[in-house]
């Protein structure tokens, strides 16, 4: 106890004391946040029957799609054969694996039933999108789990008191090809059918569209790719304990900036085929979007500064060399993409289709997330980014000096310390 | 990769006939989940609006004997406009979707078809992910944002509760009555014609303007209904195929409130 207490008095006035308090300020909010909904119900949040889905599925889709990373760069790694990226792939994991988490956080949250949350694993309707989404993750997060194993083994305590535990954990990466290969499966049926979660509602007709699904699952990639390289770079500049070869990244960036030329193909394509003729309901909530209510999220969030301006960045060379830039259009890619799930859901309930024959057509409702929602929301974050902190200075997730041939041959006996 | 690894072009061989087979399995089972099994019965309402006063009395009587929240409607009365100076009146209960979409997105299968094509709720199965609500095209579920407690306004004057309360976190809707059709039912009532196995809403309309009764029988009242007079079903064009069909307001019919 006092050994606790006396490592949290010498951190305390570090950046890193400073940045655990603040995080586990934002934790213990969350924590009252999420305690208080459990107990008082839905009630006390924003959503409505018009809105159902609001803030916490916009942060549940979000943090699946910055998780793209770990199926898209492993199935690079793996796959294609393109070994020296190991190291970023290994980042990719650990980042997917706390996405997961953290979409299952707000899940747990968003329905009405937390304490039947197993039902929905014991009750299958194959015919839904939702069954399966709901079955991908939880497959995918035991191969994500799977994949961190080496990562978790590298754990300085885990290794000293239990190094057979730790180096049996260590051999998962032998089968990493055939996790990369099921995660490559699971996560490409589940990114896009999240997007058919949308794309089969009739009754909507602005998501009514079968491209739905090859827009989630693009921008799932160009954002999860993002996302994994902002935060190693970030890392990299925050702490000694993050290590990137910068070449790497660089390539990576570029090719990313070449993924987002495709990303913009198709959101340009399914912009020009909304506007062509008038489809009630559709074209209504489609002027949410370009004029309306949505319109700064839409032209900024999601378009200019979320997928134009950041392709240039990572097309030119002298801005991708530029680390300030470079990082700067990785974030960008990630916001946009956060934009484009937030605008996707949202756009949906605003304009209300009527059902009444003879009746105008569309009618507008409002949304706005209650402080309860916010609190619990960031309370999720701020747990990602306590994950992802505590793996960058006790696991190595961010060391491109790592590859896995080293891996394989590090051995540790009882006692002997670590090198980081 | 090491010498104990996979020969990668074996496993992407693998893997991809697995995906081509799942995948099969899955549309197969999917095609099937789709379609209802139809029975003996396939129960419809005729709700006539010339007739429709807009008087809520079946909005009462549905709350009392559902013992609904008074914030929640399952069977909504709307404007539907005017003619020639007379207001006119859409009452909607759930649809009773041949095709429902509630049915086919919910992941647990909380929604189901009943073989007389009743679009059921499983309060106990329901996990509140609300999907059904979102892919609803008449809005006809409401959530339980709150649990339901304390004394029911509409009760007794509106009749007696005959089915539990739903918990707090679940979606509700109409059910058509199912209970009053299989009690009925059970003592040889017969639906749309014996008040005791009708639902509430149709029994307690004052000027008749809702019939019930089984779409199967050329003899019932909804058969010979529908055979008279034409008859339109809301969003018809989404092809959920309702079983809920309106009688649309005529400037001669038309009943004043």
């Amino acid at each position: 106890m006092k050994i606790i207490f006396n490592t949290i008095r010498e951190n305390i006035r570090t950046p890193w004391g400073i940045w655990l308090a603040v995080l586990s300020m934002f934790l213990l909010s969350a924590l009252v946040a999420g305690l208080s909904v459990f107990w008082f119900g839905l009630s006390i949040t924003n959503l409505t029957d018009l809105v159902p889905w609001g803030l916490w599925i916009t942060i549940d889709l979000s943090s699946i799609a910055v998780s793209a990373g770990a199926f898209s760069l492993c199935a690079g790694v793996y796959l294609f054969g393109l070994k020296r990226y190991a190291p970023i792939a290994r980042t990719a994991t650990f980042v997917g694996l706390i996405g997961y988490t953290m979409a299952m956080l707000a899940l747990i949250l968003d329905i009405g039933r937390p304490d039947r949350f197993w039902k929905s694993l014991v009750y299958w309707n194959t015919h839904s999108l939702l069954w399966e989404v709901t079955m991908c993750v939880m497959l995918y997060l035991t191969v994500l789990l799977l994949e961190t194993m080496p990562i978790l083994a590298s754990f300085e305590w885990l290794r000293k008191k239990y190094p057979r535990v730790a180096e049996k954990m260590e051999g998962v990466h032998h089968y990493a090809p055939v996790l990369a290969i099921i995660g490559l499966g699971l996560s490409s049926l589940h990114q896009s059918s999240l997007g058919a979660v949308y794309g089969v509602i009739k009754a909507r007709p602005i998501w009514y569209k079968p491209e739905m699904a090859v827009m989630f699952m693009f921008s799932a990639i160009v954002g999860g790719i993002a996302m994994t390289l902002f935060a190693s770079m970030l890392s990299a500049r925050l702490t000694p304990k993050a290590k990137v070869n910068d070449m790497l990244v660089e390539r990576v960036a570029q090719f990313l900036g070449y993924l987002m030329i495709g990303y913009l193909y198709f959101r340009a394509w399914d912009w020009l085929a909304q506007t062509y003729t008038y489809e009630p309901g559709r074209t209504e909530a489609f002027r949410l979007l370009t004029s309306g209510t949505l319109s700064f999220n839409f032209w900024f969030g999601e378009m200019i500064f979320g997928a134009i301006i950041p392709t240039f960045i990572l097309l030119y060379k002298p801005a991708r060399l530029s680390p300030f830039w470079r990082m700067l259009g990785l974030a960008m890619i990630v916001g946009g993409v956060v934009a484009f799930r937030f605008d996707t859901n949202i756009v949906g309930f605003l304009a209300v289709i009527s059902y009444l024959p003879g009746e105008a057509m569309v009618s507008y409702t409002h949304y706005t997330p209650s402080l309860v929602e916010w609190v619990s929301g960031l309370g999720i974050i701020a747990y990602g980014l306590l994950a992802f902190s505590i793996g960058v200075k006790y696991l190595r997730v961010v060391d491109h000096r790592i590859t896995s041939e080293e891996h394989a041959t590090v051995r540790v006996n009882a006692g002997e310390t670590v090198q980081a | 990769m090491t010498e104990n690894s996979f020969n990668r072009r074996d496993f992407i061989k693998l893997s991809g006939i697995g995906l081509a087979v799942a995948a099969g399995v899955s549309t197969i089972t999917k095609v099937e989940a789709s379609e209802a099994v139809k029975g003996e019965h396939q129960w419809a309402m005729v709700i006539d609006q010339s007739k429709c006063t807009g008087c809520d009395q079946c909005n009462l009587a549905c709350h009392a004997h559902n013992d609904i929240n008074p914030d929640i409607q399952w069977n909504k009365v709307l404007d539907a406009g005017e003619i020639n100076g007379k207001k006119i009146y859409l009452p909607r209960p759930c649809m009773q979707c041949e095709h429902a979409p509630c049915v086919e997105v919910c992941p647990v299968g909380a929604s189901y078809y009943r073989e007389d094509g009743i679009v059921m709720m499983d309060y106990d199965k329901c996990i509140g992910c609300r999907y059904c609500q979102v892919a609803c095209p008449y809005d006809a579920r409401s959530f339980n944002w709150e649990a339901f407690t304390g004394d029911n306004p509409v009760v007794p004057e509106w009749g007696e509760p005959e089915v539990e309360r739903r918990p707090r976190g679940v979606p509700e809707k109409c059910s058509f009555c199912y209970n009053r059709i299989d009690r009925g039912m059970a003592v040889g009532l017969v639906p749309g014609v014996d008040a005791e196995a009708t639902p509430a809403c149709v029994v307690v309309c004052p000027t008749g303007a809702r019939a019930f009764g089984d779409l199967n029988d050329p003899t019932s009242n909804v058969s010979q209904i529908l055979r008279k007079h034409p008859s339109y079903r809301l969003r018809e064009n989404l092809g959920t195929n309702p079983r809920v069909y309106y009688l649309p307001a005529t400037e001669e019919e038309i009943v004043e409130g």
